[in-house]
Parts: structure tokens; C-alpha cells; sequence
């Protein structure tokens, strides 16, 4: 497993963490989902994605997160968010993905959530 | 302020839009719009921009088409492209409203069209003369 140009994944126990260091426009968003669908093939279950380093996600974005969450969730794991500027809260929020992902201050809340 | 018109043809691939959203973020801040306004704008053109290479490009030479015109008013963005593949007038008023009308918040897709119908003041999609669709978003300046 590992990462790509756009994101680097780190463990904790048995949650993985991917660090995103640039903003999820569609270009990145297909990074994204190719390190998710990596972690989903592996059967990881339990993931956290760090937005420390994000200031621009787009509805591509979202709704890829959106679509891993549900299916993580179907085999009992879950994928949280944390550190998300206040922007990017406001989009998940517009779209009403929020209600489907959970999103966490800190990146110990994430962890501690699971 | 005199009125300006910025026009830019940009290759149909999203790799290319970080460049245009760069560009219309110092041009907002250069039109002193604020830092929450200018997060909009860069969304909204990002949505509209990545629908027009994938639902209305048939190929990344074929390009897509923007322009911006500024006034003391407001900042006025027009995306044009040509259709797709399978896709001409992609965005005609009833594929618009069927979207629209599908749209879930747990869904994967679709929210494009709805951020830019929250975030932009005035939005048109409109078909245009050579089988594509021109999208308008327009966002008026504070008056100081």
C-alpha cells in the first residue's frame, strides 16, 4: 500500500490515515479515489482523511468520499474527516453530505471516534 | 474602474483547471471581493468547468471557452463548450430539471449544478449555436 503524488497514508492500530497535501478539484479527486479504492481492495475498514493541507474541495470530491463512506460502512468500518477549513465544511454542508460523512475538529477525534 | 473583458481557451482536461482557478481567485481578490466570496467563485468556475470537459467536450483539443467581463457591478463568467461525444446540448432544460430533480445528498453525484445554483447570484444554462452549452454565473461586488 502506499501513496500517490497528491496524498500519503500513515497508520494508527489498525485505522489508516491519508494526508491530503493539495486541494481536491477533479484532477485530484481521481487520486483520491484511486488510494480509497486501493484501501477498499485491501480490506481496510477504518480510515481517516486529513484535510490540513486542503483549501478547495469540488462536488467530485464529495462525492467520492460520500460513496467510500457508504461502502466502508457496509463492511462495518467507517471513513472519517478531520481538519477541514471552515470552506470546505460549508460545502459538505451545502450539499448536505455532512448527514452521511462524519467530520471531526482534529485528527485525534477522528481516531478516538472509531 | 473601466469595464474588462477576459477571454481564455483552456484544454478539455481537468488538469488544466487548477490554473484557471488560480487565475480567477487573484482576480477576485484583486476586485476586493472577500475571502469567503472568492472560496465561492472558485467553486462555482470549478464545477461548471469540469462539467464542460466531461459531459460536454469530445476531446481535450476541443477546448472550452471563458469569459469573464468585470464591471463596477459586478463579475460575469461564461463557460462554452461544444457537447459531448454523446452529449450535444448536454445541459438542455430538461436534463437540467431531471438532475435537479435526482439530486441526494447521499448520493455520489449531481451536486455540481446545485453549488452553483446555491453559491452564484444569477445563473443561466443556456444551449448555444454550435451543439454545446454556455453556462453564466454572475457575482455582484460589494458596493463600497
Amino acid at each position: 500500500m502506499s501513496g500517490t503524488e497528491f496524498m500519503t497514508l500513515r497508520e494508527n492500530a489498525d485505522i489508516k490515515i491519508i494526508d491530503v497535501k493539495t486541494d481536491l478539484s477533479s484532477y485530484a479527486a481521481t487520486d483520491l479515489r484511486k488510494v480509497l479504492e486501493n484501501l477498499l481492495t485491501e480490506k481496510v475498514s477504518k480510515v481517516v482523511v486529513n484535510f490540513s493541507e486542503v483549501s478547495h474541495i469540488n462536488s467530485t470530491a464529495v462525492g467520492t468520499l460520500v460513496g467510500i463512506a457508504k461502502r466502508l460502512r457496509q463492511s462495518g468500518g467507517d471513513l472519517k474527516l478531520c481538519n477541514l477549513a471552515s470552506t470546505l465544511t460549508r460545502t459538505f454542508n451545502l450539499i448536505g453530505a455532512s448527514s452521511v460523512v462524519e467530520i471531526y475538529e482534529s485528527e485525534k477525534s477522528a481516531i478516538a471516534a472509531f | 474602474m473601466e469595464k474588462a473583458c477576459f477571454e481564455l481557451k483552456v484544454p478539455s482536461d481537468v488538469f488544466y483547471l487548477e490554473s484557471v482557478r488560480a487565475f480567477i481567485g487573484k482576480l477576485s481578490e484583486t476586485l476586493r471581493f472577500s475571502k469567503k466570496r472568492i472560496a465561492d467563485i472558485q467553486l462555482v468556475l470549478d464545477e461548471i468547468c469540469s462539467n464542460a470537459v466531461y459531459h460536454g467536450s469530445k476531446c481535450v483539443s476541443c477546448g472550452i471557452h471563458l469569459q469573464i467581463s468585470v464591471n463596477t457591478q459586478a463579475l460575469e463568467i461564461v463557460v462554452s463548450d461544444k457537447g459531448g461525444v454523446n452529449t450535444h446540448n448536454w445541459l438542455s432544460p430538461e436534463r437540467l430539471a431531471e438532475i435537479q430533480a435526482k439530486r441526494s445528498p447521499t448520493g455520489e453525484s449531481g451536486h455540481g449544478l446545485y453549488l452553483i445554483d446555491c453559491l452564484a447570484d444569477i445563473q443561466k444554462f443556456q444551449l448555444n449555436m454550435v451543439g454545446g452549452t454556455d453556462v453564466t454565473a454572475i457575482f455582484y461586488r460589494d458596493v463600497e
